[in-house]
């Protein structure tokens, strides 16, 4: 129990192959319960560490704002233009979530 | 997804809803257009009005980001940058399908802006000093590697526009669909509406609560994206159609970093 955060993750990865072994027959597929958890763990990773580049890039832009007011318009275009690219990366994965969820290509 | 999200109001038979919705966007931009310069006066008023101010910020914008050199391209991206907010807001329209929630129209547009900046550079500069730009300020044994790097970074650009203005909007899209379901009839306020005491109590409350939090903060939200997304379209178009224009005064100097 020294890992708690591991254990969980453990137990909550091993549950649907549970449930499903329980009731499915031999040889169905595990990639549909766990493409699931998988989307949301996707989802839940790139928007925390969105949120953490974004934060970054944000402090340093209201930071140079503070400090030259006059050059404040440029800095803030320039931020939502980085905000953007950095954003798009956490879309990626929301895209690619959303392919796993609702498109479901593969069975 | 089907379970959360209703068809659009009005469908035409054998068209996809997007290209329906589109079309709508064009009616709408094509009649402001059409009455806004039937009668133009020199001291306009109204629709003509609306229309001047917002195509100065247009230009505000294009000569803040090109410099004067960049007003000839102010019909691409003006075009683009309205055709994208009234798409964007037109999906937040209860009953109504915004057509930029589909990755075909996003694509559309993004392989619009990317077929024209090449154009334009490939005639600003002609083909020869144009492909060489690829190369970059960089020693000769190098310069094979650079091409692909460029060539490939180039490639990823229609790609990242095409992915960001469609992710931010179905985000959004699918944020508000499932809250409207966790409201609804078979949610909170059909729990209200369902006869026993604890359902109207937590259900009513939870019911006003996320109506309040809906109509509050995330109507707002998805106001603010769109305005946000067609900005940061039309900037990054900007930033690609100026890129290729200036290549050749950059050649020695300073390698711009490719923009995403």
């Amino acid at each position: 129990m020294r890992r708690p955060l591991t254990l969980a993750a453990l137990v909550v990865l091993g549950i649907p192959g549970l449930a499903l072994a329980a009731d499915a027959p031999a040889g169905g597929s595990l990639i549909g319960p766990y493409s699931v958890l998988v989307a949301g763990f996707a989802m839940a990773f790139a928007a925390g560490l969105c949120a953490l580049g974004q934060g970054r890039a944000v402090a340093s832009a209201v930071d140079a704002m503070a400090r030259q007011p006059g050059a404040a318009a440029r800095i803030q275009t320039a931020m939502i233009i980085g905000l953007a690219l950095i954003e798009s990366l956490a879309i990626y994965v929301l895209v690619v979530a959303m392919i796993l969820l609702f498109v479901q290509p593969i069975k | 997804m089907d379970v959360i999200e209703h068809a659009p109001i009005f469908r035409l038979p054998g068209i996809p809803d997007h290209v329906t919705y589109t079309w709508l966007v064009m009616i709408i931009l094509g009649g402001l257009a059409f009455v806004g310069s039937r009668n133009v006066a020199l001291v306009p008023r109204g629709v003509q009005n609306f229309l001047e101010v917002v195509l100065e910020q247009f230009l505000q914008m294009i000569d803040e980001v090109m410099g004067h050199e960049g007003r000839p391209y102010l019909p691409l991206i003006a075009t683009l940058g309205l055709f994208i907010l009234v798409g964007n807001l037109l999906s937040l329209v209860p009953g109504m399908n915004g057509p930029t929630t589909n990755l075909n129209t996003t694509a559309a547009c993004a392989l619009v802006v990317f077929f024209s900046y090449h154009w334009i550079g490939f005639r600003k500069h002609g083909a020869v000093t144009y492909l060489k730009h690829f190369m970059g300020p960089v020693p000769l044994a190098l310069k094979p590697l650079m091409f692909v790097i460029e060539i490939i970074s180039h490639l990823a650009r229609p790609l990242s526009l095409t992915l960001r203005l469609f992710g931010n909007m179905v985000g959004g899209h699918i944020l508000l669909a499932i809250i409207f379901f966790l409201m609804g009839l078979q949610g909170l306020i059909g729990w209200a509406l369902s006869g026993s005491a604890v359902g109207a109590v937590v259900g009513g409350i939870g019911g006003a609560v996320m109506i309040v939090f809906t109509v509050g903060f995330l109507y707002p939200l998805k106001i603010l994206v769109s305005f946000l997304q067609a900005f940061i379209f039309c900037m990054l178009t900007m930033l690609y159609i100026s890129g290729a224009v200036e290549e050749a005064e950059h050649h020695g100097g300073e390698h711009q970093p490719a923009h995403h």
